[in-house]
């Protein structure tokens, strides 16, 4: 874990953060004392076992899409790849029927 | 091969309510003719579109849940463009999703049940935890009627 930080340090993080991805998780979770600078990000639709992301459920969507519009990507939201393959797909036919925004104006 | 559809049309906003009424009627008996089932109709009433379309901000919102045949989407979808109420449509096909879904919450009873069964001697702590989750689960997929921000 130490290592792991001292490098993280050093370079761009994302591709350390990203290898660490599916052995640190629980390890971060059980010593949730240390204080990262980096919170780990968990996927809400595995967490919350939402199966179905249905375009209709607009209010959740609107947590996934920025304030222009845009499709938040994997590496903020912290959606694992499947569940973001889905909601890409809700989030597109949901702006097809104005329910969200293709580019929000101010 | 009879499949599932849900099909989410806008309607402009200036038609009157019994219109659209006598209008969802009307696109009913033409699929029950046609040879399909219509298995939901829901109104969502007047809501807000994210943007603009042939200049209305607004739209009454329908959404037909029908089973049948492939080619009578093609009928259905050709006579919500020839009618000159609706502003926009989407069609979906849900059936497959319906059939993931169902197979993913059995693998998840059956989970659920195999743990139950797995460990009597602590279900005080995991029981209750586990109860709770298979509760939500059903109650959060469910699309909530986006009415609140209409």
């Amino acid at each position: 874990m130490a290592e792991s930080r001292s490098s993280g340090g050093g370079g761009g993080g994302r591709p350390i953060s990203a290898s660490q991805r599916p052995t640190g998780g629980d390890k971060a979770i059980a010593g949730g004392k240390k204080t990262y600078f980096r919170r780990k990000k968990v996927c809400r639709f595995c967490v919350e076992r939402i199966d179905d992301i249905n375009y209709k459920d607009v209010k959740m969507l609107h947590a996934f899409v920025a304030e222009r519009g845009k499709i938040v990507p994997r590496r903020i939201s912290g959606v694992c790849a499947p569940h973001q393959r889905r909601l890409t797909d809700a989030i597109k036919k949901a702006r097809n029927i104005a329910l969200l925004p293709f580019a929000a104006s101010y | 091969m009879n499949r599932i559809y849900e099909e989410l049309f806008i309607v402009k906003p200036d038609v009157l309510d019994e219109e659209v009424d006598t209008y969802v009627e009307q696109l009913r008996t033409q699929l029950t003719t046609a040879g399909a089932t219509v298995d939901k109709v829901d109104k969502w009433g007047k809501r807000k579109l994210a943007y603009r379309i042939d200049k209305y901000r607004e739209g009454t919102y329908v959404l037909f849940q029908f089973t049948g045949p492939a080619d009578i989407v093609r009928e259905f979808e050709r006579r919500l463009r020839v009618s000159d109420q609706v502003l926009k449509f989407l069609t979906v096909r849900i059936d497959e999703n319906l059939k993931r879904l169902e197979k993913r919450k059995k693998a998840r009873d059956k989970r659920a049940a195999k743990r139950a069964a797995n460990a009597p001697a602590s279900p005080a702590p995991a029981q209750p935890s586990m109860a709770q989750m298979m509760t939500e689960a059903p109650g959060g997929p469910m699309p909530g009627q986006p009415k609140g921000e209409a």
